[in-house]
């Protein structure tokens, strides 16, 4: 059979497959046996161990679990509150100042945990019944709690930044610095639409607003420092050239671990246990999409699948923002039904060679990449942040929800069209402090 | 997508079977060994920078023993993440079908995942006897015998199997709800 066919074939089965409900692990194994089984012969099974070994086999895949042990011990602290509360207290005066400190808390709390649900939920939980209270419409008040809760896999350390590195084998360094600008720009984006939204309703004039005195302000400080410690001990074991993002996280992780038990005095063994329990669920679940689709690229590139479409797709003489833009629609689509994780490992293997071959650059790349499975986060049907707020505040109806972060998806749409008219903004950042890559 | 298994019971909870709850004890008990495997993990991880950077010694066995720990927790933890609904699946096809066509995806699912794992689980098996047979080493200054790593994989797969005949059955005894959607 023709390989572009077969290709089709291929997609087809593992949309069908994905579709009925099945775990993506387990689908990715399913499609790859049955067309190894049926055009590599039955024998070609007994490699399926093997390889799926052979994909974990790696350092670089340590800093997935330890980021999310990172995450998830300060997501189980009092750390989002205080964070939050700190930003609530010195942002006061600016205008819309609590729906701002919310998206900052939102980016800061980002740069620890890497998770975006996680970020959604620490913020959320102490933001949105505050911003409700003080006059805030619900639409403001969740939709930026949602779209803030995205820049998690964006702002480093992010797990699907790491994913893409090890999908790619793009340094993961450089992957982690290209994020940070873009990240920036995108809370820029959602905290000047929530000024607006919120001057437009005219719900700014009856807004609360409570004024804190210096003493207060700076009390709240020392609570913020543990989270300064662990950025800076982070960035500076990582880039420092003390550690590879593997060995950073497992620092990182420790270092979290450290100051949930000291500082907020997470002390009891069944809250130590939480901590790894959804640690471990976490990083199992990714570790084996990883792991299975380790068999589905080998099954795609055994059957000459990769190679043909990255042919055919070169070969199709259009132009390469048209290109572009077709793989952004194709990667949108995706990330309404699929987690980001298995969009990526599903993908790129063919994706990569025709990007490079267009002349974009892979590490861009992710970063558009990443935005495209932000605005998955919060889009039905999937939308994992909208349930996250939808169980934060049960009150709100999920529409409410939903059309509060629609804006902040045109905010997405906007930083993809401005990153790729102006690369530097995730290309720079990586450049500057790590010289051009070669 | 995911769902919290404790949220979705059926509201009339049955007691499950012996064997079910034998099944379901062996899959925590994965669970802690991979949760521990993972803290162990960032310990070795940690001792390896502290011990290379302070005293600027060699690290020869932190890295693999590293790798192979992550590994182990992956495949052995497996049972656990399935007994709490970790796995991450697209369950929008199952919503928005009707109660009892979902019941026999559900069934038609949770078999043919129970196959695959069987392969796995049998051809995982033959690769570690192979590995304990011919002696096989690492190709590292360690030069560990690789059935030790490998065993990962038919502990892993079994226990997999076992966890998803005991979600099968207790689909089949009413005591756990389609995809654990509830009446959604």
């Amino acid at each position: 059979m023709d390989p572009l066919t077969l290709g089709a074939l291929v997609g087809i089965s593992t949309i069908l497959v994905l579709f009925s409900g099945v775990s993506v692990g387990i689908g990715l194994l399913i499609v790859s046996a049955i067309f190894l089984m049926i055009f590599d012969g039955f024998g070609s099974l007994e490699l399926m161990p093997e390889l799926l070994f052979g994909k974990l086999d790696s350092f670089a895949l340590l800093s997935i679990p330890m980021f999310i042990i990172m995450g998830a011990s300060i997501s189980s602290t009092k750390a989002g509150a205080d964070l939050y509360e700190a930003l609530e207290r010195w942002l006061t005066r600016v205008p819309g100042g609590l729906v701002i400190s919310n998206l900052g808390a939102c980016a800061m709390f980002a740069a620890m945990s890497g998770s975006s649900p996680a970020t959604c939920a620490a913020i959320g939980k102490m933001g949105i019944p505050e911003m409700l209270k003080r006059g805030y419409p619900p639409t403001i008040a969740t939709g930026s709690i949602a779209a803030g809760g995205t820049l998690g896999i964006l702002i480093p350390p992010s797990i699907t930044m790491i994913v893409y590195g090890i999908a790619t084998e793009t340094s993961i360094g450089r992957l982690f610095l290209a994020g940070v600008m873009p990240g920036l720009l995108l809370v820029s984006l959602f905290m000047a639409w929530s000024i607006y939204a919120t001057w437009k309703s005219g719900a700014r004039k009856d807004l609360q607003q409570r004024v804190y005195s210096w003493k207060e302000k700076f009390e709240i400080l020392p609570r913020v420092i543990p989270f300064l410690v662990i950025i800076a001990g982070v960035l500076y074991s990582m880039y420092g050239g003390i550690a590879t993002p593997s060995e950073t996280a497992a620092v990182g992780a420790m270092l979290c671990l450290v100051i949930s038990i000291i500082v907020y005095k997470l002390l009891n063994p069944k809250d130590l246990w939480a901590i790894l329990r959804d640690s471990t669920k976490e990083s199992v679940m990714i570790l084996f999409i990883i792991a299975a689709a380790g068999v589905f690229s080998y099954m795609l590139s055994s059957l000459f699948i990769t190679q043909s479409i990255a042919e055919w797709i070169s070969n199709l003489d259009i132009n390469r923002w048209v290109l572009m833009g077709l793989i952004n629609v194709f990667l949108l689509v995706a990330g309404f039904f699929l987690p980001p994780v298995a969009v990526i490992l599903m993908v790129a293997p063919i994706l990569l060679p025709v990007i490079v071959t267009a002349g974009f650059d892979p590490i861009w790349f992710a970063v558009i990449l990443t935005i495209n499975m932000e605005i998955g986060l919060i889009s039905p049907p999937v939308g994992l942040n909208l349930y996250v707020i939808n169980g934060i505040a049960p009150d709100i109806p999920l529409k409410t929800i939903l059309i509060g972060s629609l804006p902040f998806v045109a905010c997405m749409v906007i930083a993809i069209i401005l990153i790729s008219l102006f690369p530097g903004i995730a290309t720079w950042l990586p450049e500057v402090l790590m010289g051009k890559a070669i | 997508m995911t769902n919290d298994i404790t949220e979705n019971l059926p509201d009339e909870v049955i007691e499950k079977p012996f064997l079910i709850r034998v099944i379901l004890a062996l899959s925590t008990l994965a669970g802690w060994c991979s949760a521990s495997m993972i803290l162990i993990a960032v310990f070795i991880t940690c001792q390896m920078i502290f011990v290379r950077s302070v005293f600027n010694q060699s690290t020869i066995w932190q890295t693999e023993t590293v790798i192979y720990l992550v590994i182990a927790a992956t495949l052995i933890g497996l049972p656990f993440v399935q007994k709490v609904r970790g796995h991450v699946n697209v369950d929008l096809i199952p919503l928005l079908l009707p109660m009892r066509v979902r019941y026999f995806l559900a069934i038609f699912t949770l078999l043919i995942s129970a196959l695959i794992v069987a392969v796995m689980f049998w051809y995982g098996l033959e690769y570690w006897h192979i590995a304990l047979k011919k002696n096989w080493v690492s190709d590292t200054v360690m030069e560990v015998p690789l059935w030790i790593p490998y065993s990962a994989l038919p502990i892993g797969f079994g226990l997999f199997f076992l966890q998803l005949m005991a979600d099968f059955f207790s689909l089949i005894l009413k005591i756990e709800s389609p995809f654990g959607l509830g009446d959604k």
